[in-house]
């Protein structure tokens, strides 16, 4: 996977990992692949909701020792 | 399916603005359309020197380490999210000529309107909120 950028949003709680992440999504162009980390837990449910809500396509998502990684494809 | 989110905001304290702009920045960043109407107290969460100093319901000033430890940003970092995310302020003219509010006393940006303005904002939005 090719990842366009990275954004780091561990430690934030809600609702920052989602403006964050959509304000990041606004940087790069359709069809590129933004990577996130987050802590917040409720970012498990909320990145799935969001995603559907906003047209982006999660094409991957993992948790690594409390982290949680996702790829986001732009829309 | 509606694509708007229409937001009562008619209290004052900490808790009532964390209410408010957290619903506002997660519909704003999801790609909806949102107003919010700020009538009585809420009218302060808005206010150039209220929002700098909201307090907390009595009883429950310890919650401010949990707050610094979730990194919560201050509510005057969310409100000025909401507007850069697009987040409509609407103040309420009835309860700003009662107070002797002008619109100087707000932030930056805000239209005022009456309950009207707002009815017929929130007629086709889902969901309508109140705090």
């Amino acid at each position: 996977m090719n990842i366009t950028k990275t954004l780091d949003a561990k430690g934030f709680a809600c609702p920052m990992p989602i403006v964050r992440t959509k304000k990041a999504m606004d940087s790069i162009e359709s069809g590129e692949v933004l990577e996130v980390l987050v802590t917040d837990k409720g970012a498990l449910n909320d990145f799935t909701a969001w995603s559907a809500a906003s047209g982006h396509t999660i094409l991957e998502q993992k948790e690594e020792v409390g982290v949680l990684y996702f790829y986001i494809q732009k829309a | 399916m509606s694509n708007k989110v229409a937001i009562i905001a008619s209290n004052g304290g900490l808790f009532d603005a964390y209410k408010v702009f957290n619903i506002a920045t997660a519909a704003a960043a999801s790609e909806k359309e949102v107003a919010i109407f700020f009538t009585f107290e809420g009218l302060n969460l808005i206010h150039k020197q209220g929002m700098q100093a909201l307090e907390m319901p009595v009883g429950k000033e310890h919650f401010a380490e949990g707050f610094a430890k979730a990194q919560v940003p201050p509510i005057p970092q969310l409100v000025e999210m909401a507007q850069e995310l697009g987040v409509k302020f609407i103040a309420c003219q009835m309860t700003m000529d009662v107070m002797g509010l002008t619109t100087a006393d707000f932030v930056e940006g805000i239209e005022v309107g009456g309950a009207v303005t707002f009815l017929e904002y929130a007629k086709d939005a889902s969901p309508t909120l109140t705090f």
